[in-house]
């Protein structure tokens, strides 16, 4: 069964249209991420999930109940701008939303202690909410969106309008809350929070959803690689430059483009054979981004492969946060670029173990 | 049964969250400033006449303004971490109203008290204090519901002008009248006259009320004006509740 299914939903404001004939599916168990610009019908869609506003034209449906009352209660929800009734204590507050969910009484009290723990807030729970930082206010958000524990939560924008630090806190958050198993709609427009937390992505443009990607083929090697050596003897580069068109080499750096696992493979492991020191290797591009600003100019979009190798190396961009999602995705991964032959090693040996996947399904990685 | 404990509590945090935020000391310094002025002890003895019909009136000012400031508190954006909730929008709606109710109940019976203590009714025992208690309490309930009906979470713009039109209409017989009818053609003035005994008549109830509540006389058919009050008050209710579960929720106040 879907947790979301929407079929040619039309959403308009007046006359002028928000969505326009929008049709998604979330499967029980997925984290879908929808990223969009600004105005681009995000918080509209999860405020029309919620039951708070009504669909112009079209079907919506959260575990198959077109009636959305008889889902209240089994969704969580992060709204973008948290705003609280800041005369309670933290502890107070999260008892006071749980018997508005009909958690019964010890059943109650230790959720909301469990929910506390969890977000790091015990040590101020009796505190007044307007005594908190916006730090704690957030992770309070996330102990609310789980009281009950939701099949399905609904985060929108979780880290719009904060800083650095904050959006840094709340998406380490979020990742936990990632691995608690819930079925997870967020909507955003930082990339990095799709690639930290998604499995699958959702580009909604125009009111319609332009493309859906799986997260995992964003992973895979770049669609084009700088390769820096400590020297490169000019009959190499010949040899290399003749392996495919395109590889170029230019001084002491090699270039894939575009690059595939087996080119990539094939190349290192040159060398390698010829005892060369291997300074850096570095995916050029960012996937998502790159797809993401296509859609938005309107180009035509080339989507990466369904059922990509595993990850080699994580795209650049916030190296530590995407790390994280690698290590969990990928054991062998190395997680940054460019960090030497014993790691080149382990990736030809990675490479030379049987392909789950035929190598035609690998030939157009991002 | 659920629906009922869940608005019940919800009564409670909203009750807690308005005596935090200080509103109920505008309540309680009305009621205060009201009984200095009306009911404290002159050279006369106030009669039960007297009481009743000045704290039905000072109550129902009182519904004005805690019913629209409850109201308001439905309108900020911490209301979607609530109406998200098993709470509903039903409950949602009524726990403001019935806040509401209790924060102006409870100053009516301070304000009772306080005459008893201070300045006693000659000639007002408990029964007839609760005979005329009664209907004065419904009329607070049914303007409440008439404020929670026209309250901008409930009825859109366009809603709200046809309903102020409709009670102006009903009340229009001590402005339109007389000479101003009589310069009108015939037709017109039937179509006015009819018009007003339309929509007047669900104001019966809170006008015969308020009589009831200073006569205290219940007997021949008014025993039936609390009924018709109650009945009335849920009427509002009901649609209210009604509107406010199939309109589009975008809280915005803050």
């Amino acid at each position: 069964m879907y947790a979301i299914e929407i079929e040619n939903l039309y959403k308009s404001y007046d006359s002028l249209p928000v969505l326009n004939g929008l049709n998604l599916r979330v499967r029980q168990g997925q984290v879908y991420g929808l990223l969009g610009p600004n105005g681009s019908g995000k918080s509209t869609l999860i405020h029309l999930l919620l039951g708070f506003l009504r669909p112009t034209r079209g079907t919506l449906r959260v575990f198959g109940q077109q009636d959305l009352e008889q889902v209240r209660g089994r969704i969580g929800y992060l709204p973008e701008r948290l705003r609280y009734h800041l005369r309670y204590s933290g502890r107070e507050y999260l008892r006071y939303l749980g018997q508005f969910s009909d958690l019964p009484g010890e059943q109650l009290s230790a959720r909301v202690e469990q929910e506390l723990g969890a977000v790091g807030l015990l040590s101020a729970a009796d505190r007044q909410l307007a005594t908190y930082s916006k730090g704690m206010l957030q992770r309070l958000g996330i102990a609310q969106a789980l009281l009950s524990d939701p099949d399905i939560l609904l985060i929108d924008e979780p880290t719009s309008g904060l800083d650095p630090a904050g959006q840094r806190e709340m998406l380490e958050l979020l990742a936990e809350v990632r691995g608690r198993n819930h079925t997870i709609f967020l909507t955003t427009h930082f990339l990095d929070e799709i690639e930290l937390l998604c499995d699958t992505v959702g580009i909604l443009f125009g009111g319609q959803l332009a493309t859906e990607i799986d997260v995992q083929s964003l992973r895979a090697p770049g669609r084009s690689v700088l390769i820096k050596v400590a020297q490169l003897p000019p009959e190499l580069a010949a040899r290399l430059q003749q392996m495919a068109p395109a590889v170029r080499c230019t001084g002491r750096e090699i270039s894939l483009q575009p690059n595939t696992a087996a080119l990539q493979a094939q190349v290192l492991r040159a060398l390698l054979d010829a005892d060369l020191s291997i300074i850096a290797l570095e995916p050029q591009g960012r996937p998502l981004e790159d797809i993401y600003m296509r859609i938005v100019r309107g180009d035509s979009v080339e989507l990466p492969a369904a059922d990509p190798p595993p990850a080699m190396f994580a795209p650049p961009g916030r190296p530590d946060a995407t790390t994280r999602v690698l290590e969990g995705a990928a054991p062998t991964s190395p997680g940054r670029p460019g960090t030497g032959d014993t790691l080149l090693r382990e990736l030809l040996k990675q490479d030379q173990e049987p392909p789950q996947t035929s190598p035609t399904e690998h030939q157009e990685p991002l | 049964m659920n629906m009922l404990i869940r608005t019940l509590r919800f009564v409670g945090f909203t009750l807690v969250e308005y005596a935090r935020s200080g509103r109920i000391l505008v309540e309680l310094l009305a009621g205060v400033i009201f009984f200095y002025i009306f009911l404290r002890r002159w050279t006369t003895l106030p009669s039960p006449e007297y009481f009743f019909s000045t704290t039905s009136l000072f109550a129902l000012a009182l519904t004005f303004y805690s019913t629209s400031a409850a109201l308001g508190l439905g309108d900020r954006p911490q209301g979607y971490l609530l109406l998200v909730r098993r709470l509903g929008r039903g409950g949602y709606l009524l726990g403001f109203y019935l806040a509401a109710q209790v924060v102006i109940w409870a100053i009516y019976g301070l304000i009772s008290i306080a005459m008893a203590l201070y300045n006693p009714i000659q000639g007002l025992d408990v029964r007839g204090w609760l005979l005329g208690t009664l209907p004065l309490l419904l009329n607070t309930a049914l303007l409440g519901a008439l404020l929670t009906l026209l309250a901008p979470i409930v009825l859109p713009a366009t809603g709200r002008l046809v309903v102020l039109a409709l009670v102006a209409i009903a009340f229009s017989g001590g402005l339109i009248g007389g000479q101003t009818l009589a310069g009108l053609p015939g037709p017109v003035t039937a179509a006015i006259n009819i018009a007003r005994t339309i929509f007047s008549t669900p104001l019966l109830p809170a006008f015969t009320g308020f009589a009831l509540s200073v006569s205290r006389d219940y007997s021949g058919i008014a025993f039936a004006i609390p009924l018709a009050q109650l009945f009335l008050t849920l009427g509002l209710l009901t649609m209210a509740v009604y509107i406010f579960a199939r309109r589009e929720i975008i809280l915005s106040g803050g």
